[in-house]
């Protein structure tokens, strides 16, 4: 496109150390059904560019949605004019940007059946047979399916000479069902949390016979007993849960944005503090964290992130060592790494891109072991399945965690159905209680859509994984 | 194109039976700090059309960005495309029809005008000042400009403005943490000097820190903290939730379900605050009592289900707590010893039906006793229920705009529920 060019060439003439821009189509789709009521079905595209410009040590950002010569050019100044204002604060704090070749490439997150060409009838079609699954239950007083499409079709170009065209997408559907007794009310939900894949995801998962087992669960769990006062056990975690827990104990930890302070009067800072690379130990031998943007079907595999810097495979803890964070161009210099790991992305055309958490995974047990054993092998503990209730503190150090479905072990088997369960730990004690990790056969991807960071608050999406672990000696209970 | 023309177009280009137009536009400029140094800086206009059409009680909806006759007519037909293939909706409700709105003013002439060298150097006035403490500023300087407008075919009209400046500090030194935050439609009473040496007498308290362990303990909620709670609270309180019994409020209505000393309001009649004419329903802001002398006396209410059970519609559009004119120091000599909590953090639902919360303290917790500030203390996890938790309100102090749409007291409550603390 003509503006790509004229952009980059008018921001040079101006003096420039490096600009961007970004082109960005976004297109999604959002169907929401509750009991058989469309509450909400809309198609949005949100269309513009965002320049961003850096000089003397400093960004400057702006953003337009018109497009015309006049516009791209009165964007790029404005972008100058900022980052001039940005410099003249930082004359002695002077951001730096790590070194970066260009790119010319393109990149199509791959996908059979493109869900924005499935008619809305089928789709609607589906999601009225799952809510009519989970209704026919009785005690079901509510069944939602939450269908979220998105697609993001970017074009950007660098005063490095990159060139890159990115047409990135993801699905992800979510049913609950929600059951009412005379005392209680408890949901069942059955997410994945997306994955950047077609339509075919949705058609391969069975969602009719997932409408019949969570709506199952729902009515098990509204009468189900509750532990009572907490106290040490065992936790066996599937891979649904431990997405969660990750995420939020380990990949926000692990973003250099925050290791820095760059996020101290928002999202907070980090415990895990450049001097303890390489040296600190997160978690036991058996802990293995690697980023990952080139995974497949990842939320945050789309070729190249929002500095045009490739997606990259590392290690983030190595045999439970803090071996490397997640960095952007800028981050990456303030503690003398000369590469980004490719981590800056942004949601909108109008957001400026920040240091977000990669796709990030825990690596399989190297020894065969499958969940029934693992249950087999635990004396007396909780199974917990699916997200509930997370809240960690700002240095993501005291983390409490609930969940969506919970099995009482007893005796090496599956005892009776809990509900209202919480767990409490701490960093680093948390990981390094982790004993047994189920192998490769079991581990599974787990998708976050909605990573809610940064001043202006940004929704950002990775994709998480894990086989079914254990981990020994935590404070676990019932809610209040 | 002007508001006035995409209306006309829509209502000349739109065959549904019923439509609501829904048009937002806003005007932005952000300079984020951290640790000294400017880390982002953003500035540019949005805008959101948003097109609801209906065709019998089959509905559908549009938005887009861009604004020409043919985005327009992308609108309306991919509207009307979905409509035309959404089954029948058995909870549909026509557009609002028209309604006498408040007058309202949430726009003030010093933040429209504030430029971005002004913004600029209140950032550098306040790394200096940082400097000068030997300590780390981060924060936010943001001025926000927005006009929503909502139209429908059945004759609502309305338009809004709203103007917002906000500036937040947080400081560190050593291993102190603190935060101060202005957040308002109004720049002008906003005065740097004193909200950064509201920002080093926080710092400064909390330099002396010892560990300490949960419990059940009283605490001075600041309005800042208050306002977290308040949020989750007012997202619970659903009156269809509480019909179809899913939340704490089943069958309470009318009934002594929070303390007595607990008043909450929405309210037109604050200058200071925002309160908007009307909200993205169509339903008319008007003076609203939810909670009077602890009797919950109203609820959230969708248009919808205010038909379906014969109630008023309603929207919680701004929190009003009334306070009264105790002290933190007179607070602190009605119990032995309790917490100060500047804010809290990460609050999450951990029971839906029971209303029960979990969260964190952050940015400095003062311990006291015996009627004095004994030193600061590490963090804190709650577990907590805030309806309930307002049957312990033992005074109330002199309220405070903690955001646009919060005005709210300094709150002392008893046995406030600790479960697990952290390590800074």
């Amino acid at each position: 496109m003509k503006y790509l060019d004229l952009a980059m060439n008018a921001a040079s003439s101006l003096g420039a150390e490096y600009a961007d821009i970004r082109i960005q189509k976004t297109t999604d789709q959002v169907i929401y059904l509750q009991n058989l009521s469309l509450k909400h079905v809309q198609t949005g595209v949100i269309e513009g560019y965002g320049i961003r410009v850096f000089k003397d040590g400093a960004w400057g950002f702006a953003h337009n949605k018109e497009y015309s010569e006049a516009a791209v050019l009165a964007t790029v100044e404005k972008a100058f004019e900022i980052a001039k204002l940005s410099a003249s604060v930082n004359k002695k704090k002077k951001l730096q940007l790590a070194p970066e070749r260009s790119y010319i490439a393109n990149y199509k997150t791959p996908v059979k059946i493109d869900p924005f060409d499935v008619p809305l009838a089928e789709k609607v079609d589906l999601m009225m047979e799952v809510n009519r699954t989970m209704l026919a239950y009785e005690g079901i007083r509510r069944a939602n399916f939450y269908l979220i499409m998105h697609k993001d079709e970017k074009l950007f170009a660098s005063t490095l000479g990159t060139r890159l065209d990115i047409t990135y997408q993801f699905i992800d559907p979510m049913i609950s069902a929600t059951a009412v007794s005379d005392t209680d009310s408890q949901s069942r939900t059955f997410d994945e949390g997306g994955h950047a894949t077609g339509w075919e995801w949705v058609l391969s998962l069975d969602l009719i016979e997932k409408a019949k087992q969570i709506a199952e669960e729902a009515l098990i769990k509204v009468k189900a007993d509750t532990l009572g006062a907490e106290e040490r056990r065992s936790l066996i975690l599937d891979p649904n849960h431990l997405g969660l827990t990750m995420h939020e104990s380990v990949g926000h930890p692990t973003e250099l944005d925050r290791v820095l302070g760059w996020e101290a009067d928002y999202a907070g800072i980090s415990f895990a503090t450049p001097e303890k690379l390489k040296n600190f130990r997160y978690g036991s031998e058996l802990i293995n964290f690697v980023g990952d943007n080139t995974l497949a079907e990842g939320l945050a595999t789309m070729g190249f992130d929002d500095d045009g810097v490739p997606g990259q495979k590392w290690h983030i803890i190595k045999d439970g060592i803090l071996n490397e964070y997640g960095s952007t161009r800028d981050t990456a210099m303030e503690i003398g790494l000369n590469y980004s790991r490719g981590c800056n992305r942004a949601t909108y055309y109008f957001n400026q891109p920040i240091n977000r958490i990669p796709n990030l995974y825990l690596l399989p047990g190297t020894k065969a072991l499958s969940p029934g054993e693992l249950i087999a092998d635990t004396e007396d503990g909780v199974y917990i399945q699916g997200r509930g209730s997370f809240s960690i503190d700002q240095h993501r150090i005291n983390f409490q965690f609930g969940g969506d479905f919970f099995w009482e072990i007893k005796n090496g088997k599956l005892h009776r159905p809990l509900k209202k369960i919480l767990y409490k730990s701490c960093n680093p004690e948390f990981w390094n209680s982790c004993d047994a990790i189920c192998d490769e056969r079991f581990w599974r991807p787990f998708g976050v859509v909605n990573c809610g960071k940064g001043q202006p608050p940004q929704s950002a999406r990775m994709t998480h994984g894990s086989a079914p672990a254990r981990f020994r000696n935590i404070r676990v209970g019932g809610s209040q | 194109m002007k508001i006035e023309q995409i209306e006309q177009y829509i209502k000349t280009h739109c065959s549904a039976d019923d439509y609501s137009l829904h048009i937002n536009n806003r005007e932005s400029h952000e300079t984020r700090f951290a640790q000294n140094g400017i880390t982002q800086h953003i500035a540019g206009p949005e805008a959101e059309i948003m097109l609801n059409v209906s065709f019998g009680t089959r509905s559908g909806a549009c938005m887009i960005n861009h604004v020409t006759e043919a985005n327009l007519d992308y609108l309306i037909q991919t509207a009307e495309a979905i409509a035309k293939m959404a089954p029948e909706d058995p909870e549909f409700i026509s557009s609002a029809p028209a309604a006498e709105l408040a007058k309202v003013n949430n726009c003030a002439e010093a933040t429209l005008s504030l430029s971005p060298q002004a913004m600029v150097d209140i950032v550098q006035k306040s790394i200096d000042k940082a400097i000068a403490l030997n300590a780390t500023v981060s924060g936010m300087c943001e001025k926000h400009i927005k006009k929503t407008c909502l139209i429908t075919k059945n004759g609502f009209k309305g338009y809004d403005k709203f103007s917002r400046f906000g500036h937040s500090m947080t400081i560190k030194k050593g291993e102190v943490e603190t935060k101060v935050s202005y957040e308002a439609k109004d720049f002008a009473p906003f005065n740097l000097e004193q909200e950064f040496s509201r920002l080093a007498a926080q710092a400064e308290a909390l330099s002396e820190m010892k560990a300490f362990d949960p419990g059940k303990i009283a605490v001075i909620l600041r309005p800042e903290a208050l306002q977290e709670l308040l949020w989750y609270l007012a997202w619970g309180m659903q009156r269809r939730q509480a019909d179809e019994g899913l939340s704490p409020f089943t069958g309470q209505l009318d009934k002594p379900c929070f303390g007595e000393k607990f008043n909450l309001y929405s309210t037109l009649k604050r200058p200071e605050m925002h309160a908007p004419s009307f909200n993205g329903e169509g339903i008319p802001s008007r003076e609203i009592t939810w909670v009077e002398s602890g009797v919950l006396k109203a609820m959230n209410c969708s248009r919808y289900w205010a038909k379906a059970v014969g109630a008023e519609p309603l929207s919680m559009y701004n929190f009003y707590i009334p306070g009264e004119d105790s002290s933190e120091d007179e607070m602190m000599q009605l119990v032995p010893r309790g917490l100060i909590i500047n804010r809290f953090w990460y609050i999450r639902p951990v029971d839906m039906k029971k209303g029960e919360l979990t969260g964190m303290t952050r940015d400095g917790v003062l311990y006291f006793e015996a009627g004095k500030v004994r030193h600061a203390v590490n963090n804190l996890r709650f577990n907590e229920i805030p309806h309930e938790m307002t049957r312990r309100v033992l005074a109330l102090g002199s309220n405070k705009l903690s955001a646009p749409s919060a005005n709210l007291p300094t709150m002392l409550i008893d046995d406030f529920n600790f479960v697990d603390k952290t390590s800074f």
